[in-house]
């Protein structure tokens, strides 16, 4: 169980993430993890029942969780477009408006945040730290492919515990621009080659109709950034759980640059006057 | 709300509706071209829900509007049709429901109008409706390309746009969609 | 009972002032979190030249009650050659509520108006007809929780029609800026001895 070469047993008890059935640092069972579980029979099935999200309501569970996005991310040629809403809600309650979706693994790699915020947040931040340790050992850079393929291990590690996360894992690798789907369930999907991109989130199937419309591999810098603004705009404004400011992300050779961070209220401004223009006389 | 996918768009001078064909039961399709939208008076009336609920309840829409005009010899606006509808949903809502989505569009003095109007009978006037899970790929769509005084052509167009949105997000094969317009010169099959 | 009263998403808001009375209500009609279908629904409605009834909850119970208030009023007015006045139209509201005890209507209402005396009165109900009254200001909706937490900040007692325009505008739109399921525009009456005025607020659409 050294496949990564990583420390023998114990030396990361510290860590979450590390310890769970079989991850490579060698601890083998549940029980090893560094999360004190609840003291009843079946930890698994409790913690699924009384501390798991649903995907709107709280399904009458005790705990809430922060929960409801719309999450883009799409290649073309000029590498990829990350493009994310801002809001967390809370049931109906909106919870905050200024949420930062896209997680900064490393200055190479972009991570989106959908589902449970505190998940998302806690394990690509802990993928960041597999990767540092892995660009350590190695010399190079982990690969696009092997940074989401150690996410999705760990989702597995954990699954039917009740984590839930929906994420983008994206990036410049030697290979080029690259776009994994990582979730909870622990599936892992490479984007298509015809239609490289993913929505995540409640909002995502409103944003899937202009993307699939829109979309093309030859889009411009500027016409991708557009779009991507484009997308999130109209999830924001038909799904009631997604909103605030939309954040952009543009993935490059030399690593991401942010592109663009402005408040919803305006997309919806610019957007209807345009519309208001374009109508025939 | 069901596995069905049913839209519509307000136009220069014309209403259009689409809806699939499926017929369900269970998870068996009975039918691959079923007819959902009706024709009530010069309207179109588009209805999702069990085919039970549909038909039973747009035969009794259909002959009541028409019994109307018979009696009192003025056919009914757009507005007073959905009005009628919507009462009839609403009382039906607490004896024995109807689950019956519908979209009501029509051309009359007002200019051509759209109604948006759910199995609980909650009504409302629009540009750009959608009912069913096709609603949630659809109307991100109609969103992006309506404007107002749309043309046929520019129309049909965001139909198709929609219709193959559904054909490659959807899960679920939606077979043989139809499509209608309703105009002052009366309504059409749009073939597409 | 609490589905079908977040089934559509409302948020309503009713305050009182110096002589003058207002009521504010957002113009959302959505499905839940499927779809939100409209952005100029009507929550508000007139029911004397001095009296508006704001309907919150279930959107098809506030068409067919605004609809049954609409034909109660009218009848009044054939019969008694007079003005219902706003306590009376509460207390018609409670007792039409209550008709339906063991089959409600799944709605919430509000009422804002003005008596002869130019006195402001407002006050809401459950949703089987508890009237209760209130001087300062009262709530109703899915955004009721935050609304009541900008109200009890920003209401103040003798505030005039121009004040109070400003407070029920900023209360409304900062309430449903914390809820999901209210906003995408609002609309304000203020109902003064002489005049109504109502504007329409540009709301965040998301």
């Amino acid at each position: 169980m050294d496949l990564l070469g990583a420390p023998k047993r114990g030396m990361f008890r510290d860590f979450a993430g590390t310890g769970a059935a079989g991850l490579p640092n060698g601890c083998d069972s549940i029980s090893e993890a560094r999360f004190a579980l609840p003291a009843v029979q079946d930890p698994a099935t409790f913690v699924e029942t009384h501390f798991s999200p649903g995907t709107y309501e709280d399904n009458g569970k005790r705990v809430k969780f922060s929960k409801g996005t719309t999450t883009l991310a799409f290649k073309f040629k000029g590498g990829v477009i990350v493009s994310v809403d801002s809001r967390a809600s809370q049931g109906s309650y909106i919870g905050s408006q200024t949420v930062k979706k896209v997680i900064e693994i490393n200055p190479y790699l972009l991570g989106t945040m959908a589902g449970g915020a505190a998940d998302c947040l806690f394990w690509e931040r802990n993928l960041g730290m597999q990767c540092r340790i892995f660009e350590l050992r190695n010399k190079e850079r982990i690969s696009v492919a092997a940074a989401s393929k150690l996410l999705a291990n760990t989702m597995n590690s954990y699954k039917g515990m009740g984590l839930s996360m929906g994420t983008m894992i994206t990036g410049w690798d030697k290979k080029g621009p690259q776009l994994y789907y990582v979730d909870n369930d622990g599936t892992r999907l490479k984007a298509d080659e015809n239609k490289p991109y993913f929505c995540v989130g409640s909002g995502g199937t409103f944003a899937y109709g202009v993307l699939d419309t829109n979309w093309s591999f030859d889009l411009s810098d500027e016409e991708a950034i557009e779009l991507g603004k484009r997308a999130i705009y109209h999830a924001t404004y038909r799904d009631a759980y997604s909103g605030g400011v939309n954040n952009v992300y543009h993935v490059q050779e030399n690593g991401w640059v942010q592109v663009y961070s402005d408040d919803t209220y305006k997309s919806h401004d610019k957007y209807s006057a345009e519309r208001e223009a374009a109508a025939n006389p | 709300m069901g596995t069905e996918a049913m839209f519509g768009l307000t136009g220069k001078d014309f209403v259009i509706l689409a809806a699939d064909g499926q017929a369900a039961y269970s998870i068996i399709r009975l039918k691959n071209d079923a007819d959902k939208i009706w024709k009530v008076g010069n309207m179109l009336f588009a209805c999702s829900g069990p085919p039970a609920d549909t038909a039973n309840f747009m035969e009794f829409i259909e002959k009541n509007v028409k019994l109307n005009e018979l009696r009192t010899g003025i056919p009914m606006s757009t507005k007073a049709a959905a009005s009628f509808t919507r009462n009839e949903l609403a009382h039906a809502l607490r004896k024995g429901p109807f689950q019956a989505d519908l979209l009501i569009g029509g051309i009359d003095n007002e200019g051509p109008s759209l109604y948006f109007m759910d199995y609980l009978a909650s009504s409302e006037k629009v540009n750009k409706a959608a009912h069913g899970y096709g609603a949630m790929f659809t109307l991100g769509l109609m969103d992006r390309y309506w404007k107002p005084d749309l043309t046929e052509a520019e129309a049909i167009d965001i139909i198709k746009k929609c219709i193959k949105e559904l054909e490659t997000r959807f899960i679920v094969d939606l077979p043989g969609f139809k499509c209608k317009i309703v105009s002052k010169e009366g309504t059409k099959d749009v073939t597409l | 009972m609490s589905g079908l009263m977040e089934y559509n998403g409302s948020a309503i808001v009713a305050m009182t002032g110096e002589n003058c009375v207002g009521i504010a209500a957002d113009t959302r009609h959505g499905i839940r979190q499927l779809q939100t279908v409209s952005c100029n629904r009507q929550k508000t409605f007139q029911v004397t030249d001095q009296c508006f009834v704001g309907l919150a909850g279930l959107a098809t119970d506030v068409q067919t009650l605004s609809q049954l208030l609409n034909f109660r009023m009218k009848l009044f007015t054939l019969r008694e050659e007079r003005k219902m006045q706003p306590r009376m139209i509460g207390n018609m509201i409670s007792s039409m509520l209550y008709e339906k005890r063991f089959g409600p209507w799944f709605t919430e209402p509000v009422v804002a108006g003005l008596d002869d005396n130019h006195k402001p009165f407002v006050c809401a109900f459950d949703f089987i007809g508890c009237l209760s009254t209130a001087e300062d200001f009262v709530v109703s909706g899915t955004t009721s929780e935050q609304l009541f937490g900008v109200c009890e900040s920003f209401w103040r007692p003798g505030m005039n029609k121009d004040e109070l325009f400003e407070t029920l505008s900023q209360c409304l739109l900062s309430g449903v800026d914390r809820d999901c399921l209210a906003g995408w525009g609002g609309v304000v009456h203020v109902i003064t001895p002489d005049e109504i005025i109502t504007k329409k607020l540009k709301g965040r659409m998301d």
